[in-house]
């Protein structure tokens, strides 16, 4: 790895640590310097991301039940980004790997997250749905 | 003088000498016939013929190509989608970039899969490139929130 990757990764790492600590301590429902979302604030419309942040200041207090009532899509997609993140780490992989890769992370799979952000999307707007995600 | 014939699949012509046949425009792939040869065969596997050939360039290769590739495809990773970065920005920011992204991660799979890696390798940097600029607007729009959040709490509001 030549030195402006080591620096490049260096820093997003520096960044991540220093969201978690931020994340952790300060919750975003509470305090006034997070970003609020944009959409929302235009439509009054939940966009797909909302509650994302609050999400993530209960994970990091490990009040899973509060994060997925803040935003369940980031909650639960959690395990499969990592899964994702290892294969793109994996530089050679094997038939079966590959087959594996396909599997989940493949043509069909994509188009079946788009199809899931959106009906997430639609559902968190419905009255009906509105006070559980 | 030898004397050479070719056919066009149903017809044939000639009997013609080298000189006549190298006007008739045939190609590699043109059956050709003289006494010695026995039976019909290709132009191109003629070594007697090679000369009407040395000035045209040999037929390209991409179908071949893509079948070869298509053979080594299943032992092969496809070029980096960038989904897992796609769904990230998409939860955190900016729903339609990484929308953007999250196509083109499908496109890198449907072209790869299909044999075309140049435009599976095309599609890779497009997903790069929307998630990228998903991940730098997203920054800024925190800094930009942050900082008019400051100036309106110092000025007292």
């Amino acid at each position: 790895m030549d030195i402006k990757k080591k620096i490049k990764w260096g820093i997003l790492i520096l960044f991540i640590i220093a969201l978690t600590i931020l994340y952790k301590f300060y919750n975003p429902a509470t305090n006034i310097y997070f970003p609020k979302c944009p959409f929302r604030e235009l439509t009054g419309f939940k966009c797909p991301g909302c509650g994302s942040q609050r999400a993530i200041h209960y994970l990091l207090n490990f009040e899973i039940y509060e994060a997925i009532k803040e935003n369940a899509l980031l909650v639960l997609s959690i395990p499969y980004l990592l899964t994702g993140f290892i294969f793109d780490l994996i530089k050679n992989p094997n038939v079966e790997l590959l087959k594996w890769r396909k599997i989940f992370f493949g043509e069909k799979p994509i188009y079946i997250i788009l199809i899931i952000i959106v009906a997430f999307w639609i559902l968190r707007n419905t009255t009906y749905c509105q006070q559980y995600i | 003088m030898k004397k050479y014939f070719y056919t066009d699949g149903t017809d044939k012509f000639g009997p013609f000498t080298l000189e006549e046949l190298k006007e008739k425009n045939i190609s590699r792939e043109t059956q050709v016939w003289f006494q010695e040869l026995g039976k019909w065969k290709p132009a191109g596997n003629v070594p007697e013929l090679s000369e009407i050939f040395e000035l045209s360039p040999p037929p390209i290769a991409k179908t071949n190509l893509i079948n070869n590739n298509k053979e080594n495809i299943n032992n092969r990773k496809p070029p980096k989608t960038w989904l897992v970065e796609s769904i990230l920005v998409t939860i955190f920011c900016c729903l339609p970039f990484g929308i953007a992204g999250i196509v083109n991660a499908s496109k890198v799979e449907s072209r790869f899969y299909a044999g075309d890696i140049d435009e599976a390798n095309r599609a890779s940097q497009e997903a790069y490139k929307w998630t990228k600029i998903a991940f730098w607007i997203g920054i800024a729009v925190a800094v930009i929130y942050l900082i008019i959040t400051i100036i309106g709490v110092v000025s007292g509001y």
